[in-house]
């Protein structure tokens, strides 16, 4: 049992004993069983240790050695903020940009209807991009993509 | 928080622009380039006090951002801090 089971049990054991004495009355000992149990089922939450530490940035790791001039690599570091902000921005794309978009999109064959991307569907998407990790390894090159 | 710093780089050059200093330079162009913005919201119908919240957040999320793109002997940075 642990030390905060214990410590609950104790109180509620009091809390009986004030009962038993005629300190309280029914009522009120209900009441206090009531906030103690509450205590204990609401703690386990508060003290659950955080799932790892809040990511903050996407990371784009690029290289390339086939090249015959030389090595070729991309480095890119974005914070998730800026993905959030740039979400919220299409927002205010008019409907008649949409429009062409989606038309452009149709022609090159990309269905994809911008109207029905919701903002936040997109910030889901992004906050769970966290998870994300993209590793592709050839003999000459590598692209990494990961959140940090 | 607002970008300070942006530093701008091509191969072994490197250019670091305070962006405050340069802001305060450049204020009366920028009330031109936001007054134009808000009328071009205006005309596209769309909401320009959301606009510019937006735009104020997108600027607000910049710092942090470091894009590196190196070919060869052709290097480009940009940094914003």
């Amino acid at each position: 049992m642990s030390e905060r089971n214990e410590h609950v049990t104790e109180q509620r054991r009091q809390i009986l004993e004030m009962l038993a004495e005629n300190k309280i009355t029914a009522d009120e000992a209900e009441q206090l069983i009531a906030a103690v149990e509450g205590e204990r089922q609401a703690s386990p939450r508060e003290a659950a240790p955080q799932a790892g530490p809040r990511r903050k940035y996407l990371r784009v790791l690029a290289s390339d050695d086939s090249a015959g001039a030389g090595t070729g690599h991309v480095n890119i570091r974005v914070p998730l903020q800026l993905l959030r902000a740039g979400v919220r921005l299409t927002s205010f794309i008019p409907p008649q940009a949409i429009a062409k978009i989606n038309a452009e999109l149709g022609k090159s064959g990309v269905p994809i209807d911008l109207s029905e991307l919701k903002p936040a569907q997109i910030e889901e998407l992004i906050d769970h991009l966290d998870e994300l990790v993209v590793d592709v390894v050839d003999e000459t090159s590598s692209v990494r993509v990961f959140c940090e | 928080m607002m970008p300070q710093l942006v530093t701008v780089g091509y191969r072994r050059t490197r250019v670091w622009i305070p962006v405050l200093p340069v802001v305060l330079v450049l204020s009366p162009l920028l009330l031109f380039a936001v007054i134009g913005g808000l009328v071009a919201c205006r005309v596209a119908g769309i909401s320009p006090l959301g606009t510019l919240r937006g735009v104020g957040r997108f600027l607000c999320a910049l710092p942090g951002t470091r894009i590196e793109i190196a070919d060869g002997e052709h290097a480009l940075l940009l940094s914003v801090r």
